[in-house]
């Protein structure tokens, strides 16, 4: 493989003409010394141009003669020099933001719409936190996961549930990246509001579909999220005073403006809702996280980052349970420039979600966990300007830890118990080529070859003809087989391994000045699994590795797509169709049992699922009012046959509902800025409800009324829909002050519609009829919030 | 211990919910089914000889009307290990009795109904309990709560099914219980009633009677019975488990896709009762 890379690159060089020299270095933000991502560079009046990465680094190449040199950036002022280029040179450029920043595109592409264009890469959005924060949101507190979920392709499973999901895919389908460390679990109080602080982070990048080779692990989406490196210029503050939690952030220049660190908290006030419950006395929900990022310059050429990130929810329920948990994650990465073309970085990432139990009526503690260390290193080569290269590979380890449960007194009912802890590796190598095949047509593609071996250390059952779970035909029920023995294997074996080759490719075809047209096809492996028998998952839920039993999951998208500027970028329109298919995906045995479960095998069936939709984003780009319509139709199915187990399946082995599948999904967002003072905005959302199962019949058993169910997913919830607005009053705007304040208004559900949560069936505890009651989780909201920077 | 960690994504849900009404909803509706609730329940120290066995339809999920009793059915108990048919006598009120069975503890019997010329069997052993070892009352967040212990006996898997009902009450309150996570030790299975604003349902106080049952369970029926348990104490939120159809042991030999609702259980049984006293 690397040999392979080697003699590509080399036979690549020979093509490009040896008059030309390259132009690199980096672009910051001149008020802070931030790097900006997404920039674009371009010699004027040729097609030579370029992109910067996520650390402001680019780099082009033409032939020798005098040009001027163009940096853009949507939000800032741009920035031109005239370069004689008649040896390969290095040009830093520190970019002004402009003054008119409310007018900025919320969601940009972040280059500039000729690049965007152009560019193969398609099914993407990206966010910055600036804009994110003047989004209406639920009780004023800033949430990215919330954002995003306005764009097409992206929804939930309603109000308080936790995670997102990306074109009909499952939560754990999602590879969320907070500076390149895996987050497990992105919510705060089981989905209410999520762990990203706006204030620590810089932008945020959702890939919904064509994955860059570079990325592997999930088979739905890639949510790349960046914190900010911090202020190197001078000290700030920003921060925010919200109805839920506070927040500030501190940041400044280190090591004589050779480097800078921000360090950024947030935390809810106690006593957060419980007190609104008088019965119950001395309850405590709380959740906090702290945000660390560090940057080092030690040469031009070299630049080393430290950041980290620690969250925890808290729920403390005096006399009866304790529970906690949360995300830790850190990661020290080392920038070289090798040349003025080939960037690289080497990243060594540790993360960690774990959760902690104490039922102090039971006199139990319960933990659990997975970490995992992950080593990283990525090359980019600008080999010319119609062909770039990145390459590299990562190596993950991993510590799956189920449970463990320890008895708190000698009076407990509960034995210790460990159930089996599991190891795996997990690794990848890449090689993705961004080729201007001609001026019309860019393509990108790339193979990814990941791996992954369960190793050992453990005993795993054997079962009466490898069967784990088998089919009971006279009760017509799936059960856990029969177990026969079982096998131990050694610290040094491997139980299992698998490979795969992930073939990643893009195409952009520019119909004219103004539009194109792309497609895209992805294959992507998926070697671990959250285990969730729930409709969304819960901060209880437990990964597990694909091994003997479990296979990895394997998706291929396809999708296609029309991009086009309207008079000169004031609008656009996105409309992009997909397709994908997953195989191997987990499904459940009714009455399946997860919890404590040391035997999952015994609890699964494998299965397949598929999605496809139609996705519509119009954006209003520029002037006082912006703002988009974004609109999907989509399905989002699974399938379980009995195969190899025998029996019909899940549901028969019907094709059904998933438990996130939403027919509509409508939302407009609108911006509006009357003055410097004052801007509104709003949001509406339109979205078929969620499936579920309603009860088709009922009988009387042990005195009560029991419901027999339907097929699973086969009902729906009423649609969801609602209105918020939002006003943001910024007071005093004088440009030389350095205090900036400003004041968050916002309703949400403005006209409080009881949206059902859920609607659950039981009986009358009076009359003993049966009854449906609906569950709303909020109502209309009206919050306040105050934000500064200082 | 499952049933903790169930109940505690339960709590943390409730903490954040804002309102809640009854509504009209449009359900599906299936053909009846047969409904078998073929509950032998030997009390400990008894001859067990009187037993019953209950036959109903199902109904639509909303009706009222509950004319469902079956009439006119064969019910008979063989005991798998000399033959010994025990025949059940039609009440004409959907009860079948017999005042001559003979329970023996791990025997295998059969249950077969002959309904509507269909024939429904269903197997299942009669399952022993402990003892029960003790019963108190003790007060958590204010609120009186009755606790029953008992001893698991060790190195065994064993499961049991509890019932409370405070006498008065239109409803029971059911709960599952195994030694998975406690081998070998006292077990305490606690009851509670929670006041509602919205009804005249009250929490126990000194003075109220509360009727116990300590049943030992089959491993079958203990999986039948926690997704009963589980499935009807489900508020269909997002933490909650996609509802499943619940399979009962009693399958139709005639037509296999016409299986019976409910369950042919045998179990040895503890009645007692607790009568609060002041705190």
């Amino acid at each position: 493989m690397k040999k392979t890379i080697l003699a590509f690159i080399f036979f690549t060089s020979l093509l490009s003409a040896q008059d030309k020299y390259t132009i690199s270095g980096t672009i910051h933000d001149v008020s802070n010394g931030e790097t900006i991502f997404g920039a674009s560079v371009f010699l004027s009046g040729t097609t030579v141009g370029g992109i910067t990465n996520e650390y402001g680094f680019y780099s082009i190449t033409a032939p020798k003669g005098t040009y001027k040199i163009v940096i853009s950036y949507m939000g800032y002022v741009d920035s031109t020099q005239e370069v004689i280029l008649d040896n390969d040179q290095k040009l830093n450029f520190e970019l002004i933001e402009s003054s008119e920043q409310l007018d900025e595109v919320i969601i940009t592409s972040g280059e500039t719409e000729r690049v965007n264009i152009k560019k193969p890469e398609m099914s993407t959005a990206k966010l910055k936190a600036e804009t994110i924060k003047k989004m209406p949101v639920v009780l004023g507190e800033v949430d990215i996961i919330k954002s995003i979920q306005t764009l097409p392709g992206v929804t939930n499973t309603g109000e308080g549930s936790s995670g997102f999901n990306v074109r009909g895919g499952a939560v754990d389908q999602n590879l969320v990246l907070l500076d390149e460390a895996i987050i497990y679990n992105t919510s705060h109080l089981l989905g209410f509001f999520s762990i990203f602080n706006a204030d620590a982070i810089k932008d945020i990048k959702l890939y919904k579909g064509g994955i860059p080779a570079r990325f592997g692990g999930r088979v739905s989406s890639v949510l790349d999220v960046r914190q900010k490196d911090g202020n190197n210029k001078r000290i700030g503050l920003t921060g925010g005073i919200g109805l839920i939690s506070s927040r500030l952030a501190v940041e400044g220049p280190l090591f004589n403006k050779n480097g800078s660190f921000l360090v950024a908290g947030r935390g809810s006030y106690a006593h957060l809702f419980t007190d609104a419950f008088k019965d119950i006395k001395g309850n405590k929900v709380k959740f906090y996280d702290l945000n660390l990022k560090t940057n080092y310059k030690l040469s031009e050429k070299n630049k080393l980052y430290l950041s980290g990130y620690f969250g925890r929810d808290v729920f403390n329920f005096s006399t009866s349970f304790k529970s906690s948990y949360g995300n830790l994650s850190g990661n020290l990465r080392w920038n070289h420039i090798f040349n003025d073309r080939l960037f690289s970085n080497l990243s060594v990432i540790y993360s960690k979600y774990d959760y902690e139990l104490t039922i102090k009526s039971a006199e139990f503690d319960w933990t659990s966990y997975i970490n995992n260390y992950n080593l990283k290193y990525d090359l980019k080569y600008y080999l010319s300007n119609d062909l770039k290269l990145e390459f590299g590979g990562n190596g993950i380890f991993y510590d799956f830890f189920p449970g463990e449960i320890t008895p708190t007194s000698l009076t407990s009912p509960i034995n210790y118990r460990k159930l089996d802890e599991k190891k795996a590796i997990e690794t990848g190598v890449y090689l993705n080529a961004e080729h201007k095949i001609t001026e019309k047509l860019t393509a990108q593609y790339g193979l990814r070859y990941s791996a992954f071996s369960r190793l050992g250390g453990q005993t795993l059952s054997n079962y009466k003809d490898n069967q784990p779970v088998v089919y009971n035909s006279a009760l017509g029920i799936y059960e856990e087989g029969e177990v026969v023995g079982d096998t131990k294997y050694k610290k040094s074996e491997t139980i299992k391994s698998y490979g795969n080759l992930e073939p990643r490719v893009g195409l952009s075809y520019q119909l004219t000045e103004t539009s194109s047209l792309k497609a895209g096809y992805s294959r992507t492996a998926q070697y671990i699994h959250l285990l969730s028998n729930t409709i969304s998952v819960t901060p209880l839920d437990v990964w597990t590795p694909s091994g003997k039993f479990i296979k990895p999951q394997l998706s291929n998208q396809y999708a296609l797509g029309y991009f086009r500027n309207f008079k000169n970028s004031t609008y656009s329109l996105e409309i992009e169709g997909y397709y994908k298919n997953i195989d191997n995906r987990i499904d459940y045995i009714d009455g399946s049992d997860l919890i404590g479960q040391n035997t999952i095998e015994t609890q699964i069936l494998n299965g397949k699922s598929r999605a496809y939709g139609l996705e519509f984003l119009f954006r209003k780009n520029k002037g006082n009012f912006t703002g988009w319509l974004a609109y999907t139709i989509s399905k989002s199915e699974q399938r379980t046959l009995g195969d190899n187990v025998a029996g019909p399946g899940i549901n028969d082995g019907k094709w059904y509902s998933t438990a996130h599948d939403r027919t509509h999904d409508l939302s407009i967002t609108g911006i509006y800025k009357l003055n410097d003072k004052w801007t509104f905005s709003s949001n509406l959302i339109f979205q078929t409800g969620r499936p579920v199962t309603y009860p088709n019949g009922q009988y009387q058993y042990e005195e009560l009324s029991i419901a027999s169910y339907s097929d699973r997913n086969s009902n729906r919830l009423p649609s969801y829909h609602r209105l918020d607005i939002s006003a943001t009053y910024t007071p005093n705007n004088k440009p030389n002050r350095r205090w900036k304040g400003e004041w968050i208004f916002g309703i949400y559900n403005l006209y409080n519609q009881k949206n059902a949560a859920s609607i659950s069936f039981g009986q009358n505890l009076e009359t003993g009829a049966n009854e449906a009651t609906r569950t709303a989780i909020f109502g209309i909201v009206p919050s306040i919030s105050y934000n500064f920077k200082f | 211990m499952k049933t903790y960690i169930k109940s505690i994504i339960l709590i943390i849900v409730i903490t954040f919910t804002s309102c809640s009404d009854v509504i009209n909803v449009d359900v599906p509706v299936a053909s009846p089914r047969l409904v078998v609730e073929a509950s032998i329940d030997w009390q400990k120290g008894t001859s067990g000889n009187e037993q019953s066995i209950k036959l109903t339809t199902s109904t639509p999920y909303f009706d009222k009307e509950k004319n469902n009793k079956v009439q006119g059915a064969s019910v008979k108990i063989i005991n798998d290990n000399d033959g010994t048919e025990f025949i059940f006598i039609d009440q004409k009120n959907g009860n079948y009795i017999t005042s001559d069975f003979v329970p023996v503890l791990n025997q295998s019997y059969t249950l077969e109904i002959i309904y509507n010329n269909e024939v429904y069997i269903a197997k299942e052993t009669m399952t022993p309990v402990t003892d029960v070892k003790n019963i108190t009352q003790s007060i958590e967040d204010e609120v009186l709560e009755v606790n029953l212990m008992f001893d698991d006996p060790k190195d065994i898997e064993n499961f049991y099914f509890v019932k409370f009902k405070e006498r008065g009450d239109l409803f029971p309150e059911l709960f599952y219980e195994s030694d998975e996570f406690s081998d070998g030790n006292e077990m305490k299975v606690v009851f509670s009633k929670e006041e509602d604003d919205d009804s005249t349902i009250q929490e126990l106080k000194p003075g109220s009677i509360v009727d116990i049952k300590l049943h030992g369970i089959s491993k079958r029926y203990y999986k039948y019975i926690r997704l009963m348990i589980d499935q009807s104490e489900s508020d269909g939120g997002p933490f909650s488990t996609t509802p499943a159809p619940l399979r009962g042991n009693c399958t139709n030999q005639s037509k296999p896709e016409n299986y019976a609702f409910g369950y042919f259980r045998l179990t040895q049984v503890i009645k007692t009762s607790y009568t609060l006293k002041q705190k």
